[in-house]
């Protein structure tokens, strides 16, 4: 009796939660996957305006060229962006957990660019930093002797949103190392030190091998983070999309409600591209699962 | 007892939160979540009704409301969703103008301020049929996105006149996309921001230099050779108008259909003028009479016209001039004049881009005439005037006198009966386009020597 009155409180307590799941998850993933496969135009428009495409959204994408270049792009951020960010995110934790002194105000000034928003952010390092006449970067250069350059041109503005992105991206994922490291107890260390094993080999040996799960758990962020890529690409190029700084959410946004001077929308393609870019998380995720093991130690 | 009664309570208070979460507001008078809506009692609103969705969607007749503009609208609500915020010079007018209607005829009118992004969720709302009685957006969209959502103000606009009151190309234009759309004619809204393109000059600039308006690409040329032996830099270029300013450079050696039809398919190269128009802008180039660090990112080298006195021209549209003033918190002198022609195409030398926020009214609407009657009030007359002045913009009006940043442009406009499309016809494949734009980027950054070329370049992206 009592077991029947619990299952009725468990099931009235996780109804809601499973309705809401359902409606506001489920059903929109479940209609952009259909909708992918037909000719939509407007992103609500009733089902009966839906016309069968089979598999020619994707075919249109996949034969794109912005779409490549988008994850191009896009592979570029997580790939360089991502060995940059979490190299320095790691440097930076294992110093500030070396017992070094103003820790809190070397993390809290590494973290900051995060409390900001990213627009300013953006601005600063377009308006103040790569500005040919009067930014940091050419005035530099000029104290030099050297000649300054034109740090938004085509061939360079990719690189330039990347640094600007990673400089404000470090200090997250540098706080979630800290903890990493701030876990591991200083036992092991001061047992390595006497045995005289140095910072190095504690390093590679100790910290490393225990911070695989926080590893997961970055690069697992890092890849959304990568995915859902898109206002630094609209703060680099604000009036129109430039194939330099286009990525696939900004292609999706694009496609789905038309573009500065041009009209034309299409939402079975934008679903296209939506789930491309689920299922290149799936398949992140997936790999991290398979090659980062954090259930073989124990500390 | 008490954990159950407790336990009650609890699931209580999720189920009513997670309702009130998802409470539809489409039934009645639409409140914004982000907080950026303004209502507006009229001072005697009487027990007036929320209208509600009409059922008779596409009955544009609305013969029962009509009544002449300065009518007694007592009891009737209206909502307005702007693409301006309400601390925008654009938003202050509009506020004033709902004042106004409100003052004169009893009617309520709720504005709800969507910024830019009202493109975003506007085809959603109307279909929907959220409650929108008008609403702003870009005049070409309402004509092809909107269409099926839109009022026909044919008969209206005729009762009043406006074809008096406004430019007619925006009125051939729209009806002509929606006839592209929809197989029929449809007079879908009423132009509120015009906009016209050209070349945007330093009249003062130019007078001390002793030169003229150009109206051929030689004559263009010689004048910025004059303009750079004075000390001048003849041209300001951000990347962000690239296209825009090389689409109006090919537009006159090309049909911009025809540069439409090779966007879409390619064929760069087999078209000999695209070569030709490349050749004389890299020419242009390479004889320095781009601005300093040009192309720029958007907007420095727009603003070097205001915040020095060393850079005379950009090839924009008309707001150019009033962000430029506003930046450099200065009055500039400004003149336009129509892209030049190239000798041998006088036929493609008259044309000019144009384009236009505009206002129109759902087919749901209830009140159609009132909502018409409110949109003739901001689009003509002494509001029009004052968005004109405080804003910057060209008066929607033609009777209208354009501020001192838009000087020349009425005439323009005026003059306007086929308009180029923003980019003409470069930006036709929006697919494309971001490649399509970064190689006309780089023909202005000196990557192409020849514009043979360039356009090989272009065909190398189908």
């Amino acid at each position: 009796m009592k077991s029947k009155k619990n299952r009725l409180f468990i099931i009235a307590f996780t109804l809601p939660c499973a309705l809401s799941l359902f409606i506001m998850y489920l059903y929109p993933i479940m209609r952009t996957v259909i909708m992918s496969f037909f000719g939509v135009e407007s992103v609500t428009a009733r089902t009966s305006e839906w016309s069968f495409n089979g598999v020619a959204n994707y075919q249109k994408i996949f034969s794109s060229p912005t779409f490549h270049q988008a994850i191009k792009n896009m592979l570029l951020i997580w790939v360089v962006g991502g060995i940059l960010v979490l190299s320095f995110a790691l440097l930076f934790a294992v110093i500030l957990t070396s017992g070094i002194r103003f820790k809190k105000f070397f993390r809290a000034a590494i973290y900051m660019p995060n409390i900001i928003s990213a627009v300013a952010l953006a601005t600063m390092w377009i308006q103040y930093i790569y500005n040919q006449e009067y930014g940091l970067l050419n005035k530099f250069l000029e104290a030099l002797g050297l000649e300054g350059r034109n740090w938004m041109g085509t061939d360079m503005k990719f690189w330039a949103m990347l640094v600007a992105f990673v400089f404000g991206a470090v200090g997250y994922y540098m706080l979630i190392f800290i903890n990493g490291i701030e876990r591991i107890s200083g036992d092991i260390f001061e047992a390595a030190t006497i045995d005289g094993a140095n910072k190095i080999q504690q390093f590679f040996s100790i910290t490393m091998p225990l911070l695989r799960s926080i590893f997961k758990t970055n690069i697992t962020f890092w890849s959304i983070n990568c995915i859902s890529f898109f206002l630094w690409s609209k703060m680099f190029a604000p009036v129109n999309t430039e194939a330099s700084t286009v990525v696939p959410v900004v292609y999706l946004y694009d496609t789905v409600f038309g573009t500065t001077g041009n009209v034309t929308r299409d939402a079975g393609a934008g679903a296209a591209i939506g789930v491309v870019l689920s299922l290149f998380i799936a398949i992140v995720y997936f790999i991290m699962n398979k090659v980062i093991k954090d259930d073989d130690l124990e500390f | 007892m008490k954990k159950k009664v407790l336990s009650l309570l609890l699931a209580a208070v999720m189920v009513t939160g997670l309702t009130a979460c998802g409470t539809n507001e489409g039934g009645g008078n639409s409140k914004s979540d982000s907080g950026n809506e303004t209502s507006q009692e009229s001072e005697d609103a009487g027990d007036s009704e929320d209208t509600g969705d009409s059922e008779d969607a596409g009955d544009s007749e609305d013969a029962g409301d009509s009544e002449a503009a300065g009518s007694n609208y007592e009891g009737v609500e209206l909502t307005y969703w702007s693409m301006w915020a309400n601390t925008e010079p654009q938003g202050k007018v509009i506020q004033a103008a709902v004042d106004k209607f409100q003052e004169e005829t009893g009617a309520k009118v709720t504005i709800e301020w969507k910024n830019r992004d009202v493109k975003d969720i506007l085809n959603s709302a109307l279909e929907s049929k959220e409650k929108i009685d008008l609403f702003e957006d870009d005049y070409k969209r309402i004509a092809q996105n909107y269409v099926d959502y839109v009022a026909d103000l044919s008969e209206m606009a005729e009762a009043a006149g406006y074809a008096d009151k406004s430019y007619a190309v925006f009125d051939t234009q729209q009806k002509a996309w929606a006839k592209d759309k929809t197989g029929s004619e449809k007079y879908t809204s009423v132009a509120e921001q015009p906009q016209v393109g050209g070349i945007f000059y330093r009249k003062d600039l130019f007078e001390k230099a002793g030169v003229e308006v150009p109206t051929t690409w030689t004559e263009f040329m010689e004048v910025c050779k004059t303009l750079k032996e004075n000390g001048i830099q003849p041209l300001a270029l951000d990347t962000a108008y690239a296209s825009f300013a090389f689409g109006y450079h090919l537009s006159r050696y090309v049909p911009e259909e025809t540069i439409g039809e090779m966007s879409e398919e390619g064929g760069w190269s087999s078209n000999a003028d695209v070569a030709a128009a490349a050749d004389s802008m890299i020419e242009f180039i390479n004889a320095g009479y781009l601005a300093d660090g040009a192309p720029d990112e958007w907007p420095n080298s727009q603003n070097k016209i205001g915040m020095s006195d060393e850079v005379a021209m950009i090839i924009c549209a008309n707001y150019v001039t009033t962000e430029v003033n506003n930046t450099a918190g200065v009055e500039l002198e400004w003149g336009l004049f129509n892209y030049p022609g190239v000798e041998g195409k006088d036929d493609l030398a008259a044309s000019a881009y144009a384009g236009a926020n505009s206002i129109a009214i759902t087919d749901y609407c209830e009140n159609k005439q009132a909502a018409f009657d409110l949109a003739m009030m901001i689009v003509t007359g002494e509001i029009d005037q004052q968005m004109a002045n405080e804003a910057g913009q060209i008066p929607a009006d033609p009777a209208n006198q354009a501020p001192a940043s838009q000087d020349g442009t009425v005439e323009v406009l005026k003059a306007t009966t086929a308009p180029l499309a923003w980019n003409m016809g470069i930006g036709e494949n929006a697919d494309l386009y971001p490649k399509l734009d970064e190689c006309v980027i780089q023909l202005f950054e000196g990557k192409f020597a020849t514009g043979a070329d360039f356009a090989k370049a272009l065909d190398g992206l189908y």
